[in-house]
């Protein structure tokens, strides 16, 4: 009976420590996903610009970051263009994972964009619309619908993701984890701890994407019957 | 001379979908463009919308010449509307802002001067109780006569029509060719691709009977349905009538 008194003490006491650093979890993540929403909508879109040059350097920035391991992506930012530019550990981290969900945002956006009907970019050409003035009016309001749920969707796996940014000695969860079990032994109880607080964030987000998901779609504009 | 096209060839790889086509239409006429499936009609209105690029010939609408790699192409096109068979209506939009947003963005009106110019027209193809419903609640002939209104509030020079009735329903059709035949009589410049044979003799100034990219017959309706010269038109003719 004590022995599980004990338990729970050292739990509440990990848990307790712990929590303290999830608000960096949580700015890292937001703010990477900042840099990712922009990062995305500009590659998404120049993705599909009508230069080849410009389409071509838009997918390789996507292939690219796609085809890196983000930790490895982390340590190249950090350590290598450390090297050149003087980085904080936390702009680093933030960027890196911003920037990796970068890439996987614009593949988001851009099928979202290449959804939308064709006849849409006619009827607005037809109508004196320039490219951007048909993006911004006719096919962005429409693809948002289509994106909102899968973009939301990645904002999940980036907060996971930024567990990464420990690596390098950011202060957030997982690097509060570490700390915590190497100076008490309790490796058992903190990772368990960490895992449920992981755990409660993203089974939380979960929740939220499916309100913005039925959100959207009833709110949605119905699709056009034929 | 509203539309002159000289010697236009518009390609598909090695298929000329319009081959040396030249064509001249007035002010004020109403052409209608027949034709099989694959003759090049649906091109030929898109080439005039720049919506196609040409290889060989020139196009010019009211003698501005109709170049899609202009960087002001899309000021051109302002003085050519066009109604696609898909109605293609903006579905995030309900039938007044389908109507209003190019006034906005490209005339540069006034969110009040469009929404005056855009209630007016929505009267006009009857569709005043309709203004604040969505794409989705409205039916294919009601789709397709805003469609019709938000390229007349461009104030187009000339009207392109492509099979704008082959997905309505049949009860729907005759709304919509009313409307499109109260605009031939106000004397709008319009070509009409359509099956509606009728249509054409009723409303059309000209036919054009269009295959493989080429004009082989026009003239009068009268003429062109009831004794065309050409053999290839008397079997078309023969199968549609
Ligand atoms: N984007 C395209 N790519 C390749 N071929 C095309 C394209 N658009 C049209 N074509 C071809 O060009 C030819 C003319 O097509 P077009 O759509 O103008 O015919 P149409 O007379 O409108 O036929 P329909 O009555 O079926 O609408 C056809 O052989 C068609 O397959
Ligand atoms: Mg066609």
């Amino acid at each position: 009976m004590t022995w599980l008194v004990d338990q729970f003490t050292i739990l509440g006491n990990v848990f307790y420590y712990l929590i303290q650093t999830v608000h960096w979890t949580i700015l890292i993540s937001v703010l990477a996903y900042l840099i990712a929403l922009i990062f995305g909508l500009v590659f998404g879109i120049l993705r599909l610009s009508l230069s080849r040059p410009v389409r071509w350097l838009a997918s390789a920035y996507v292939n690219v970051i796609r085809g890196v391991p983000l930790l490895v992506l982390i340590f190249f930012i950090y350590f290598g263009l450390g090297k050149i530019v003087n980085l904080d550990r936390f702009v680093a981290g933030v960027l890196a994972v911003g920037i990796c969900y970068g890439a996987y945002l614009a593949e988001i956006f851009r099928s979202g964009i290449q959804a939308i009907d064709y006849g849409q970019h006619e009827a607005a050409m037809s109508l004196g619309m320039t490219r951007w003035q048909t993006m911004r009016h006719i096919i962005l309001p429409q693809s948002v619908r289509i994106v909102v749920p899968p973009a939301a969707n990645e904002f999940i796996a980036c907060l996971k993701d930024s567990s990464l940014v420990s690596i390098i000695g950011l202060r957030e969860l997982t690097r509060a984890g570490r700390e915590y079990s190497s100076q008490y032994f309790l490796d058992f109880q903190t990772w368990l701890v960490v895992g449920i607080i992981y755990l409660i964030l993203t089974l939380t987000l979960t929740q939220l994407v499916k309100v913005i998901e039925r959100r959207v779609a009833v709110h949605g504009y119905g699709v056009e019957k034929k | 001379m509203i539309i002159e096209m000289n010697d236009v060839v518009c390609r598909f790889g090695v298929l000329a979908a319009l081959d040396h086509l030249s064509l001249t239409v007035e002010k004020g006429e109403v052409v209608c463009i027949i034709g099989p499936s694959g003759s090049g009609k649906s091109t030929l209105l898109r080439c005039l919308n720049a919506l196609e690029d040409i290889q060989e010939g020139s196009i010019e609408i009211e003698g501005l010449r109709l170049d899609r790699q202009h960087k002001d192409i899309h000021k051109i096109r302002l003085d050519v509307g066009m109604v696609f068979q898909q109605f293609n209506l903006f579905p995030h939009l309900n039938a007044l802002d389908n109507v209003n947003l190019a006034q906005i963005v490209v005339r540069g009106r006034t969110r009040y001067e469009a929404t005056v110019i855009s209630k007016e027209l929505l009267g006009k193809v009857g569709l005043t109780d309709k203004i604040d419903s969505y794409p989705s609640q409205l039916s294919g002939g009601q789709k397709q006569r805003v469609a019709i209104a938000r390229a007349l509030a461009m104030n187009p020079k000339v009207m392109l029509f492509d099979e704008a009735t082959s997905a309505l329903d049949p009860e729907m059709i005759g709304e919509v060719l009313e409307v499109m035949k109260q605009l031939a009589r106000e004397g709008m410049t319009m070509l009409v691709v359509t099956h509606e044979i009728g249509f054409a003799r009723e409303v059309a100034h000209r036919i054009l009977f269009l295959e493989n990219g080429r004009i082989v017959e026009e003239g009068p309706p009268q003429e062109l349905l009831t004794s065309p010269k050409n053999q290839r038109t008397r079997e078309f003719l023969a199968k549609v009538l």
